[in-house]
């Protein structure tokens, strides 16, 4: 069995917890995130024959008081970006944040996700802009839950290779 | 062989062809032979190839080649100049040095403080004795006792990445329930990051010991992983050293393992042995009931079986150290014996002094409790004045006395010679001091008149001599005062002499 930490970043308010609090296993309260600005969960996936568990560190959003903590991406084998599709500047800071994530870590394997996409019609991220950077991104809702467990297995399933 | 007109167009042609290339090549042939030049030209890619060498992870080649190498220039380097090596250490190992020296401290201070607050409670009795039983110093003891303690889980956890590498939880059922260890070493590490972060001036320090009501949470820190144990009781100082070592075993063990890590926790199995020895613990006597009441039945029975054994050892004893004084006290009183010394000899009595052969015999005087083969008695022989002994003595000298006595006759003649008619006086004064004497000792003394003949004549006028020499003694006896009732005529059968003798009974 293998195990791999994956890191969850992005601009403060983007729904990370929410996104995933259906999908992942959990035993610390949400205030964690505030106060020591990070929440482990767990999420167990089957990649073929091979059973991952994906230890989650959804790390505090970032926003301009708060900055990311660096300590927290060490030792991480991927990470998921997370953006807001309603806010282009969530999109920036994710762009942002991947170049700082590669610069401390190296190339690892990664995910874009969009969030709300339950509120397409105020989408204001244009896939071109998205599809140019050649990422895989995935359109997620928390609300409906569309497309998360499809995330978490392409994830786990990079990193396996 | 003819060369010359060959050579001069070759040489052309071939500065021709070559011409250019030539200054090149010559300057590569030197490069290549002269050994300064090589130098020259490794000296400039040497860092870059080493840099180049040592990026893959999994080439140990070069770092295998400098081993030797490094190793023998710092030995080197300590021979010549220590100093050097030792400022450069200086700020790693003061600081590793410190904090060991303070740990060490708090410990000491901690079992001290311990020690003084328990030193007059039944307790340290129960540890003395404990101790005692066991060969362990008593100092030893006291940390191990009082200090309770129990590790219950155990988790070695990756250091950059929070995962956890193995888990271990102690096999009493009362253990905490373990929640997602997973995630417990996620947010341990976490957490660790976020005190790092949050104190300033600790960069080098970690979070060493967290206390949650009765569990503590104790870590040790190495720099591929972290040991981290939930302890409920109270942690000793020593068991952070235990995790210390227990860790720096498991990352000299596993370096490889460390260093290609890539989430594959099975290659961690063979840890667990030695995390598993790390649940350590000191449980509390009401935990395990059996043992403790065995404890306490020989803490408390084994004195209690002594104090009977002594004490009825005691008691004996002195029983017949008390019958002992008692003897002496008799003997003491006894008429005829005078104690000189008395003493005790191990399990044995002594008894000297002086003893007056007329005396009671002191080992018919022993009472029935005190045993002849208890008393060991050395006496000299000496005449006591008691009167009844003067009495005593007298009565066997005038015994004696009378008994030497005889009166000789003359053949065929009864009557007593007048040469030795004096000699009744004597021995009538010497029977009325016998009879007197003994009758002072509640004796009953009789004396006996034995008269006799010689073998010369009839045999029938032999028998009637003898019997009137006895009476013709006892009358003349009777006449001097002796009481007639005292004496008694007694005939000889057999043939002597022409005698009358005495023989005194009833005295000793």
């Amino acid at each position: 069995m293998l195990k791999k930490k994956i890191c969850m970043v992005g601009q403060f308010g983007v729904g990370k917890t929410s996104l995933v609090r259906r999908f992942v296993d959990s035993i610390f309260d949400e205030r964690y995130l505030t106060t020591i600005g990070v929440k482990i969960d767990r999420k167990d996936v089957t990649v073929g024959s091979e059973s991952v568990t994906l230890m989650l560190w959804d790390l505090a959003g970032e926003d301009d008081l708060a900055q990311l903590n660096a300590s927290h991406l060490r030792g991480a084998s991927g990470y998921i970006l997370v953006a807001d599709g309603c806010r282009a500047a969530s999109l920036a800071k994710a762009v942002e944040l991947q170049q700082r994530i590669a610069g401390q870590l190296g190339s690892l394997p990664f995910v874009l996700v969009l969030n709300k996409v339950d509120l397409r019609d105020r989408w204001e991220i244009k896939d071109a802009a998205v599809a140019e950077r050649g990422w895989p991104v995935f359109e997620t809702s928390a609300k409906a839950g569309t497309g998360v467990e499809e995330m978490f297995l392409a994830l786990a399933g990079k990193l396996v290779e | 062989m003819p060369t010359d007109g060959r050579d001069k167009p070759l040489a052309e042609l071939r500065a021709i062809l070559l011409g250019p290339d030539r200054a090149a090549w010559e300057n590569l042939r030197q490069r290549l032979d002269n050994p300064s030049r090589r130098a020259e030209d490794v000296a400039g890619v040497l860092a870059e190839a080493v840099r180049l060498r040592s990026s893959g992870h999994s080439d140990v080649k070069l770092r295998r080649a400098l081993q030797p190498l490094v190793e023998e220039a710092l030995q080197l380097s300590v021979q010549s100049n220590p100093r050097m090596l030792a400022d450069a250490l200086f700020p790693i190992f003061g600081k590793a040095i410190r904090k060991a020296i303070t740990s060490e401290l708090d410990g000491m201070l901690q079992s001290l403080s311990q020690t003084l607050e328990q030193s007059f409670s039944l307790r340290s009795l129960q540890w003395r004795w404990e101790s005692l039983r066991t060969g362990k110093p008593y100092a030893e003891i006291v940390v191990l006792r009082s200090l309770l303690y129990r590790v219950e889980q155990v988790f070695l956890i990756h250091r950059d990445s929070g995962l956890l590498l193995q888990h271990v939880i102690a096999p009493a059922p009362e253990s905490a329930e373990a929640k997602d260890p997973e995630m417990v070493s996620g947010m341990l590490t976490a957490i660790q990051d976020f005190v790092h972060d949050s104190v300033s001036g600790a960069e080098s320090e970690n979070l060493e010991t967290v206390r949650m009501g009765e569990i503590e949470l104790v870590l040790a820190y190495g720099p591929d992983a972290i040991l981290a144990g939930f302890v409920r009781g109270v942690a000793p100082r020593k068991l952070s050293r235990v995790f210390q070592d227990t860790l720096d075993g498991i990352e000299q063990k596993k370096a490889e393992a460390f260093h290609t890590f890539s989430g594959d926790t099975s290659r961690f199995d063979s840890c667990r042995p030695q995390l598993e020895a790390s649940l350590l613990g000191q449980g509390k006597p009401d935990e395990r009931p059996s043992s403790s009441w065995a404890a306490r039945a020989l803490l408390f029975g084994l004195p209690v079986l002594l104090l009977l054994v002594f004490g009825g050892w005691w008691v004996y004893s002195s029983a017949i150290d008390r019958r002992f004084a008692n003897f002496t006290h008799r003997l003491e009183s006894e008429p005829g014996i005078v104690l000189t010394h008395t003493e005790k000899r191990g399990s044995k009595y002594y008894i000297a002094g002086l003893r007056d052969p007329l005396a009671a015999d002191p080992a018919s005087l022993l009472p029935p409790g005190l045993p002849s083969n208890k008393v060991d008695f050395r006496w000299e022989d000496y005449h006591s004045l008691v009167p009844r002994f003067a009495a005593q003595r007298q009565l066997t000298e005038l015994k004696g006395q009378i008994e030497k006595r005889g009166f000789h006759f003359k053949t065929g003649s009864a009557e007593i010679p007048p040469e030795q008619r004096f000699l009744l006086e004597d021995v009538g004064a010497e029977m009325i001091a016998l009879i007197q004497a003994a009758t002072a000792l509640g004796k009953n003394a009789q004396i006996e008149v034995h008269g006799d003949h010689d073998p010369v004549g009839a045999e029938k006028l032999n028998v009637v001599l003898s019997r009137s020499r006895a009476e013709n003694v006892r009358a003349a006896l009777i006449t001097l005062g002796v009481p007639a009732a005292r004496l008694t005529t007694m005939p000889e059968d057999l043939e002597k002499d022409r005698s009358a003798s005495f023989r005194v009974i009833g005295v000793p």
